[in-house]
């Protein structure tokens, strides 16, 4: 093998989505807090607080659920919930007055922006990544025949 | 077909093409207002003016009205006819302006499109032909779309700002179209590409290959560039160079990307090896988004989709391009079609950046105009 195992990993790990990382420091979260509820077991001798424990235990997961549910982009709100109309009695005109008798006109520039600019397919790369770099290289190389294969291929 | 009461109401004039189309297919009329109505030069551009004129040649029956300053225009869609139609294309914006859509509209005239586009193919804006020759042809074959007549061939070049270049695309028409499973890109088994100059020393291709392998060869061996220099009345009105690579999968997927020179005497010049350089890289950027459809095809593989039988069709894609994004919406309003989006998280694997998963039922769109022989 061309790379040892320890950089590939390590390079993976640097690489992983955001949302892993997010997946994980919640779970070691939710793991503390199960320690420490733990701890407060022991000393506690009554029998409800075991119930107790449980309750919360719940609530946690739920709004740890939560939490990942609102970290990672909904792709389908974004595309869907936010459909974007065109809101007539706007116009994107601040209404500000000159003298009383004249309107200021400024189109906010997002909306002008997006309204009226280039038609065009292509998807732009806004943050290219630095191909020279080793890292970098690697984290495409199993898309080519050359790279890793899966087992049951 | 609908009445007038169904129209839809849109403002700007971004994403133009798209909702003609989409209006053209599902015959639901479109009103677009406000096109450029606070541009210092207001209403629709001559690029789009040809457009709207070559939609009016493939169809019958359309009806279009646009106000005196050009800011309004009102489309209700007539029926696809297709046929024999030759169409000058305005030199602003490139063939592949004009041909995207009639990719999204070819397969279901009444007639076999053949059609002769005069104009710019290659610039820096839009699609190439030698692009769409590449990846959107393979991909309307997945859904069936196939035969002896299905052919897009660059006859003339021609660069911008002086145009002159001439390409002939020929579609079959199809009554159904399949439903497909794309979820599996595969992996990347060889990489093509085509360096061509026009009015240039021709050994600008070459320096363009050099410099193009010497990024991609540390990936893969099998890499072949084709040089392509066009003479006399092939080569356009205008000098220019440029690069279109596209990596093919061992599952049919295709990724490309593309660059070219600057239009004479507008911006910086270009030297070939950068550009070379540069194409390569945007190659890997396009290899590092992945999934079975690249991005400039997003929406046009959606489409298919949307119009299949009524089955269910997946495809993965890479991360959903704002033109795309764009589309899904206007497929909602237009088809009512909504389509399940899952993220799948690359994790641990070296193949690149995040992924989508799109799922849809088609809504069983058939041709009718279609006749029957």
């Amino acid at each position: 093998k061309k790379f040892p195992e320890s950089s590939k990993v390590a390079s993976g790990q640097r690489l992983g989505s955001e949302n892993l990382i997010d997946e994980t420091s919640d779970v070691e979260d939710l793991l503390k807090e199960e320690e420490d509820y733990k701890e407060e077991n022991n000393y506690s001798t009554e029998t409800s607080g075991a119930l107790k424990w449980k309750e919360d235990l719940s609530r946690k997961a739920a709004e740890a659920f939560l939490r990942q549910q609102q970290a990672t982009p909904n792709l389908r709100k974004l595309i869907y919930g936010t459909v974007t109309e065109d809101n007539e009695e706007e116009d994107g005109d601040t209404r500000e007055e000159l003298g009383g008798l004249f309107r200021v006109s400024q189109p906010s520039r997002e909306c002008k922006h997006k309204l009226d600019s280039l038609d065009c397919s292509r998807f732009h790369v806004e943050a290219p990544h630095d191909w020279d770099l080793e890292e970098v290289m690697n984290s495409i190389r199993d898309c080519f025949v050359t790279g890793k294969w899966e087992d049951d291929k | 077909m609908a009445t007038q009461s169904h129209s839809l109401s849109y403002a700007g004039c971004n994403f133009l093409r798209q909702r003609l189309v989409l209006s053209t297919l599902s015959g639901r009329p479109v009103k677009i207002r406000r096109i450029r109505a606070r541009d210092d030069n207001p209403g629709l551009r001559d690029f789009e003016a040809s457009f709207i004129r070559l939609l009016d040649k493939i169809t019958n029956g359309s009806r279009i009205e646009i106000n005196q300053t050009g800011t309004t225009l009102y489309y209700q869609p007539g029926l696809l006819y297709g046929g024999s139609v030759e169409h000058d294309c305005s030199v602003l914006r490139s063939i592949g302006y004009y041909l995207e859509s009639l990719l999204c509209l070819a397969p279901f005239m009444k007639h076999p499109l053949r059609i002769v586009l005069r104009g710019v193919t290659n610039d820096q804006v839009d699609p190439s032909v030698d692009v769409l020759k590449a990846t959107a042809l393979p991909l309307l074959k997945q859904f069936g779309i196939d035969g002896e007549s299905f052919e897009l061939k660059v006859v003339r070049r021609g660069m911008p700002p002086g145009g002159g270049g001439e390409v002939f695309f020929s579609c079959p028409v199809r009554k159904v179209l399949k439903p497909v499973q794309l979820t599996d890109p595969g992996k990347i088994k060889r990489i093509r590409g085509i360096a061509y100059s026009v009015r240039v020393s021709p050994q600008m291709a070459n320096r363009i290959v050099d410099s193009a392998r010497s990024i991609l060869n540390k990936f893969i061996p099998d890499i072949y560039i084709y040089t392509d220099h066009m003479k006399g009345v092939s080569s356009g009105k205008s000098p220019g160079f440029g690069l279109s690579l596209v990596a093919e999968t061992t599952t049919g997927a295709f990724l490309s990307a593309e660059l070219a020179s600057s239009p004479q005497g507008q911006g910086a010049a270009v030297l070939p090896e950068d550009l070379g350089q540069n194409c390569a890289k945007l190659l890997l950027e396009e290899i590092y988004r992945g999934g079975c459809v690249d991005s400039t095809n997003q929406s046009l593989g959606l489409l298919l989709m949307t119009l299949g039988q009524q089955d269910v069709s997946k495809v993965l894609l890479g991360p959903l391009s704002p033109y795309t994004i764009e589309f899904l919406r206007h497929l909602k309003s237009f088809f009512q079609i909504m389509f399940k989006i899952e993220t799948k998280p690359c994790g641990e694997e070296l193949k690149g950046g995040d992924k989508v998963l799109l799922t849809c039922v088609g809504i069983g769109f058939s041709n009718l105009s279609k006749t029957l022989k």
